[in-house]
């Protein structure tokens, strides 16, 4: 089966890890009590809150730090660390929404052809690393983008990493990765941002390895 | 004797040397009077040079090794030994812990973990010389828990910086069928059930090697599909004698263990024989089924690029014929609204078993697609909006009144 090289890939945003501060102290007891769909985890001291639109878990702490889990984009992510500070001030803390980042990107991608997996990580060590007795992926690791592929047999890749640092000092390589990516596949991404760009960039440039490592019998 | 010399109380010219101790003396032979006495010496010439020497420098105090790393490198050798493994092998792996104990992440780990490192350091040794040794056994023989020897194998392979080549599947089949008890008589072991070694180690061979290519081994654990290849390959030796035997019986004859996947890779392995058998003219009158297939498998093996290929042409037909399909409706789609995406494209259903056993039986998953929103995360947020993650001052107080019951009501003894 032979891949047509100018097919459009999916790639699906499924997880976005955000974190932000409230530079107050935050009473758990008060956030347990006067708060609704919260659960107070008394033994490890935080409280879970969990909002309904965007489809967010936020995990709070008394120092004031916040990890918010869940969201599908950038945007729906800061959506929600938006709304959570507002709830915090409705409960009468004085919130200061600050130091809002991303931490971390969990996307999928599928090929629309079978892997070798063993000849694909033997045409490219050191990045790449299969222990089937462990995991039935492959390991691969992009260091410039700071992203972390799992490529499975099926042609499902699983894109996973704090990829912020390509939009802010990779300008130039982006533009080169893009322009030499763009002329075998096309990308399309769910939704826009720093991170997508980046998550599609690691996409492009694995491409041509999985691509020679795609099933054929001869 | 010097010249001119004499005792200055006999006046007699018979002076000699003496040693009284490290000291040498001037002594008169006749008398015995000390004439001059000799400067204190010592062998230690840093002394005599006035230098100072320090007491680590003297006692040899840098040159001790830690108990830890000496019982450690004690158990290298150990497991080496167990395994029978060669000499080299021996100092390889000690040598590699070595390297990794100067490592400040596996020097202060827990003694848990720098157990687990001594196995891994002779599993990266017999990985280079591509001894057939699985994580399975290391972790038997270690009494490890599996997942603190894969984290700490990657982290030993990150931080060395090694390049550890995959386990070599054909070395692993010779080793394997090496360790089944077939290949002599004994009571507990039928006369029928006996088999020649070569025999079975090539016919297991190619089954693996034909697993291989048809997605049975990828992604999966060796053990469970060599197991199943070896029951088949012992089965269709002699068919007549051995299709009552079933897996658990043969690998509890043989004395190994049964992994518990190994019954699924069997039936997918005589799935994939069924589909490579319906390719040929002379075995398509029989309709066989699982059990009589084995009668066949060596004429299956011996013909297998062909019957491989055959198969997957047919998918590959069908799939290029169902593949065009979409296509169209998509442009024609595309052309009457430029804005509307194409439809996401989904994989056409291809047959036969030539796909990975994965994708032939996905897990259920309802998975919608999220409508596609124009949120930039700046939006306004109206109070009405909050006012559902908070709770009125009613329902505060009926929680706490709640919460006060329930709390009396654990704190309240049961009466005798």
């Amino acid at each position: 089966m032979d891949a047509d090289s100018d097919v459009a890939l999916d790639i699906l945003i499924t997880n976005v890890v955000c974190v932000f501060r409230t530079r107050c102290h935050l009473n758990l007891r008060k956030i347990a009590l006067e708060g609704a769909n919260v659960i107070y985890k008394r033994d490890v001291g935080k409280v879970l809150m969990k909002l309904r639109k965007p489809r967010i878990t936020a995990t709070i702490w008394s120092s004031g730090k916040i990890i918010c889990t869940g969201a599908t984009s950038e945007e729906e992510a800061k959506f929600g660390a938006r709304r959570l500070a507002r709830s915090l001030q409705k409960l009468g803390f004085q919130v200061i929404f600050t130091d809002f980042k991303v931490v971390n990107v969990l996307a999928v991608c599928n090929m629309p052809f079978e892997i070798r997996l063993p000849e694909f990580t033997k045409n490219n060590r050191p990045h790449a690393s299969y222990e089937p007795e462990l995991h039935p992926a492959v390991c691969y690791r992009i260091k410039s983008l700071r992203a972390t592929l799992q490529i499975f047999s099926t042609g499902s890749i699983t894109v996973t990493g704090n990829l912020d640092l390509m939009h802010t000092c990779s300008e130039l390589h982006h533009s080169l990765l893009m322009d030499a990516a763009l002329s075998c596949v096309g990308s399309r991404s769910s939704s826009s941002g720093p991170n997508v760009k980046a998550v599609a960039t690691a996409v492009e440039q694995i491409y041509p390895f999985v691509f020679e490592s795609r099933k054929e019998i001869l | 004797m010097p010249n001119g010399s004499r005792c200055p109380d006999c006046g007699s010219s018979e002076l000699v040397e003496d040693s009284h101790y490290s000291q040498s003396q001037l002594v008169c032979s006749d008398c015995g009077c000390v004439v001059t006495e000799g400067v204190l010496t010592t062998t230690f010439s840093d002394e005599g040079n006035l230098r100072e020497v320090t007491y680590s420098r003297s006692t040899g105090e840098n040159e001790q090794v830690s108990r830890s790393q000496q019982r450690d490198l004690r158990r290298v050798r150990d497991l080496c030994r167990i395994l029978k493994l060669p000499l080299t092998f021996e100092e390889t792996a000690v040598s590699y812990y070595q390297k990794a104990y100067q490592l400040s992440g596996i020097r202060a780990a827990r003694l848990q973990k720098k157990e687990v490192v001594v196995g891994c350091c002779v599993l990266i040794t017999c990985r280079q010389h591509n001894w057939p040794l699985t994580m399975g056994a290391i972790c038997t023989l270690l009494y490890a828990d599996l997942d603190v020897f894969s984290s700490t194998y990657m982290q030993i392979v990150k931080l060395l910086g090694l390049d550890v080549p995959s386990l070599c599947l054909a070395d692993l089949v010779k080793s394997y069928c090496s360790s089944f008890k077939l290949f002599q008589a004994s009571p507990s072991m039928p006369a029928k059930y006996v088999e020649d070694k070569d025999k079975m180690l090539s016919r297991t061979l190619l089954l693996v090697e034909l697993a291989n290519e048809t997605w049975l081994v990828t992604g999966r654990h060796p053990l469970p599909i060599i197991t199943a290849a070896t029951f088949l390959a012992w089965q269709s030796l002699r068919p007549s004698d051995r299709l009552t035997c079933s897996l658990a019986r043969f690998c509890k004859l043989a004395n190994v263990d049964l992994p518990y996947p190994a019954a699924s890779r069997l039936q997918e392995l005589l799935a994939v024989l069924l589909q490579m058998a319906s390719q040929l003219a002379w075995l398509q009158v029989l309709r066989l089924d699982k059990r009589s297939v084995v009668k066949h498998i060596g004429d299956l093996l011996q013909h297998r690029h062909m019957l491989v290929r055959m198969a997957f042409q047919d998918g590959t037909a069908e799939v290029e014929t169902k593949q065009q399909q979409p296509q169209g409706r998509g442009q024609q789609e595309e052309v009457g609204d430029s804005t509307f995406d194409l439809p996401k494209r989904k994989r056409p259903a291809s047959p036969a078993l030539l796909l990975p056993p994965c994708m032939l039986k996905p897990p259920k998953r309802t998975h919608t697609m999220p409508p596609d929103s124009v949120v930039t995360g700046d939006e306004d947020i109206s109070d009405s909006e909050i006012e559902q993650y908070l709770r009125t001052p009613q329902e505060v107080r009926d929680f706490e009144r709640a919460q006060a019951a329930s709390r009396a009501a654990m704190s309240v003894p049961n009466p005798p």
